[in-house]
């Protein structure tokens, strides 16, 4: 999921954001599957582990929503037909649900990877200290 | 004193031993350091209570007053006793699991009819550690739906399978129910697949969660720690907790005296076969209905054996018709009611024969038959399983901190052996005659066709 992305970089600079907003709002509205009523997150490939593990966490009522929009897209792809203006999705209804999930499992993965390779060891300089919460780390 | 041929030398000296020697007497029940006395103290509001055993390890536990006892809808205490340790705000579950693992500390967490036990055991020294990491269970645990759905729903299937199978179990929580109905009737693990899940969820478990883990409803105690250290941290990372508990679940628990109804249930059970004969007993050392006679006509019925290969000498280890069969008899106490039983276990034909053979003993300790020799070796085992049970760090820590939570004092084993002491032959005829007076409890798990009705063993329910 977690591809090169300048975001990060661009949303740090206020005037960067303001600079390259009109750009991206334009090249999402291009990409077309808001005409299809998708969202961007409906979109994530889910041939993942975090991926997949993420869709399970999604609450009830987004998950049908998910399945709902993606019914309605293929049968407009099938019968080759955008949905009417109205029942597009708008720009502020396209906002990433499931992302945030996905960026937590990957923490948790990474967290997992961090502590197996985790070399313990006890402070030279104070030997008889009290523990304290974040010595071994 | 006693015949040789009727009891062992090791058991005169004990009873020898039992005679008023002021001189020497300095057992458990009166330590001259006071070292068995928890010393307690108030946080903020946060109580706690400590004593410092001389030893390198220190087992510290929060006791809340959370058992399903005080749960609103059927499981809850289950789902909070499961999401112990799990993630907080400030670290997750793993973290937790590995943490404590380097510090080379143990984390458990259960609970009774009436409290939920958080605890560590840990070497002495990481005190802080520990204090802050309950602080932080109690506080800031999230309860996330996937956490629940994930982690926490499989284990609460798991410990209702693993008493699927239990009759001894089954029995008891019917015993219990029929006893007190809801409040301390409600089985501590629900034993068969009802559809209690269907009450529990992330959020309803976080909202229990402010009711158990709010300043009044839990205490902090400590065995092996010094109190001051204790003090000096409680104060530091307790700060946080819920001042109150949550008003709708403190007005729908509502403190009502536990009442004793009594009854009788049949249920057919495969895999065992077993009978709980039960009757009102007595509370806590701490709760107002402390009744010390209780406790010695649970050791003199007893039932279970302290040596290994035989069947033991109280009167009803006699009773258990054959091999394979056990009888146990243990007088359950809770904060403000308790409830004496006797428990036999084994093929339907004994069970059925013990059970008579039981109610015929309480009907001959009634009528006073029972040898002096008999009651003496019962109080004297009554005071020790007592004063061991208290100085069982688990227990003790329960215990105490259930004491502090309901208000009143720590439990103070010291106390309790004094007053087993006091009991006299008379006060026992007499609580068993009540005993055979009040309703009953009988339930009966298994082969119904052998299994005896209450009426037959001539118990009133």
């Amino acid at each position: 999921m977690s591809q090169p992305s300048l975001a990060p970089f661009i949303l740090k600079r206020p005037w960067l954001t303001r600079w390259m907003k009109p750009l991206a709002s334009w090249y999402s509205d291009a990409a077309g599957y808001r005409k299809l009523g998708l969202r961007a997150d409906d979109l994530i490939p889910e041939e993942s582990e975090a991926v997949l593990l993420a869709l399970k966490r999604l609450p009830p009522k987004d998950a049908y929503d998910r399945v709902f929009r993606m019914r309605r897209a293929f049968q407009c792809s099938l019968a080759h037909q955008l949905l009417p203006k109205e029942e597009q999705t708008k720009p502020e209804e396209d906002i990433p649900y499931l992302s945030p999930i996905i960026k937590e499992i990957e923490a948790e993965i990474k967290e997992r990877e961090d502590l197996e390779a985790m070399k313990v060891f006890r402070p030279a300089t104070a030997p008889a200290k009290k523990a304290s919460p974040t010595m071994y780390h | 004193m006693l015949s040789r041929s009727s009891v062992c030398r090791g058991a005169q000296r004990a009873l020898r031993r039992q005679c008023p020697h002021p001189v020497q007497r300095r057992g458990l029940a009166a330590p001259a350091s006071g070292s068995f006395q928890y010393q307690t103290g108030d946080a903020k509001g946060v109580k706690f209570a400590s004593r410092d055993l001389a030893g390198p390890t220190t087992t510290l536990a929060l006791v809340s007053k959370a058992g399903t006892r005080y749960q609103l809808l059927p499981g809850l205490t289950e789902g909070l006793e499961k999401f112990a340790f799990k993630s907080t705000e400030r670290r997750s579950a793993l973290r937790i699991v590995r943490e404590s693992e380097l510090l080379g500390a143990e984390l458990t967490s259960y609970h009774s009819r009436e409290n939920l036990v958080i605890g560590a055991k840990f070497l002495r020294d990481d005190l802080p550690y520990f204090v802050e990491l309950l602080s932080e269970v109690a506080t800031s645990t999230k309860y996330a739906p996937h956490v629940y759905h994930e982690e926490v729903l499989p284990l609460i299937k798991m410990t209702e399978k693993k008493l699927l199978a239990n009759t001894k179990e089954i029995a008891l929580n019917s015993a219990h129910s029929l006893a007190f109905h809801r409040g301390l009737g409600t089985p501590v693990i629900p034993a068969f697949s009802a559809p209690y899940t269907q009450y529990l969820d992330a959020d309803t478990i976080e909202h229990f969660s402010e009711f158990a883990y709010a300043k009044p409803n839990f205490a902090i105690v400590a065995n092996g720690a010094e109190h001051e250290d204790l003090s000096k941290w409680v104060n530091e990372f307790f700060e946080g907790a819920h001042s109150q508990p949550p008003k709708d679940i403190l007005e729908a628990s509502g403190e009502k005296q536990t009442k004793y109804y009594g009854g009788e249930e049949r249920i057919a059970h495969g895999s065992g076969n077993s009978m709980v004969l039960a009757f009102p007993g007595s509370s806590s050392f701490t709760g107002g209905f402390y009744k010390p006679e209780i406790a010695v006509l649970a050791s003199l019925l007893g039932g279970q054996s302290n040596i290994k290969w035989s069947s033991g000498f109280s009167l009803l280890a006699k009773a258990a018709a054959g091999p394979g069969t056990t009888v146990e008899t243990k007088s359950a106490i809770y904060s403000d009611a308790g409830l004496l039983y006797i428990a036999i276990n084994g093929t339907a034909s004994n069970v059925a024969a013990a059970a008579f053979e039981a109610v015929k003993t309480l009907h001959s300790i009634a009528g006073g038959k029972i040898s002096k020799e008999d009651i003496k070796k019962a109080k004297a085992a009554a005071k020790f399983k007592e004063l061991e049970y208290g100085e069982d760090v688990k227990a003790g820590l329960e215990l105490t901190g259930s004491g502090l939570v309901h208000g009143r004092k720590a439990y103070q084993i010291d106390e309790t052996a004094k007053s087993i002491d006091s009991v006299t032959d008379e006060k026992i005829k007499a609580a068993a005659k009540t005993l055979l007076e009040s309703k009953a409890c009988v339930s009966s798990v298994g082969d119904l066709f052998l299994l005896p009705y209450a009426e037959d063993l001539g118990l009133k329910v």
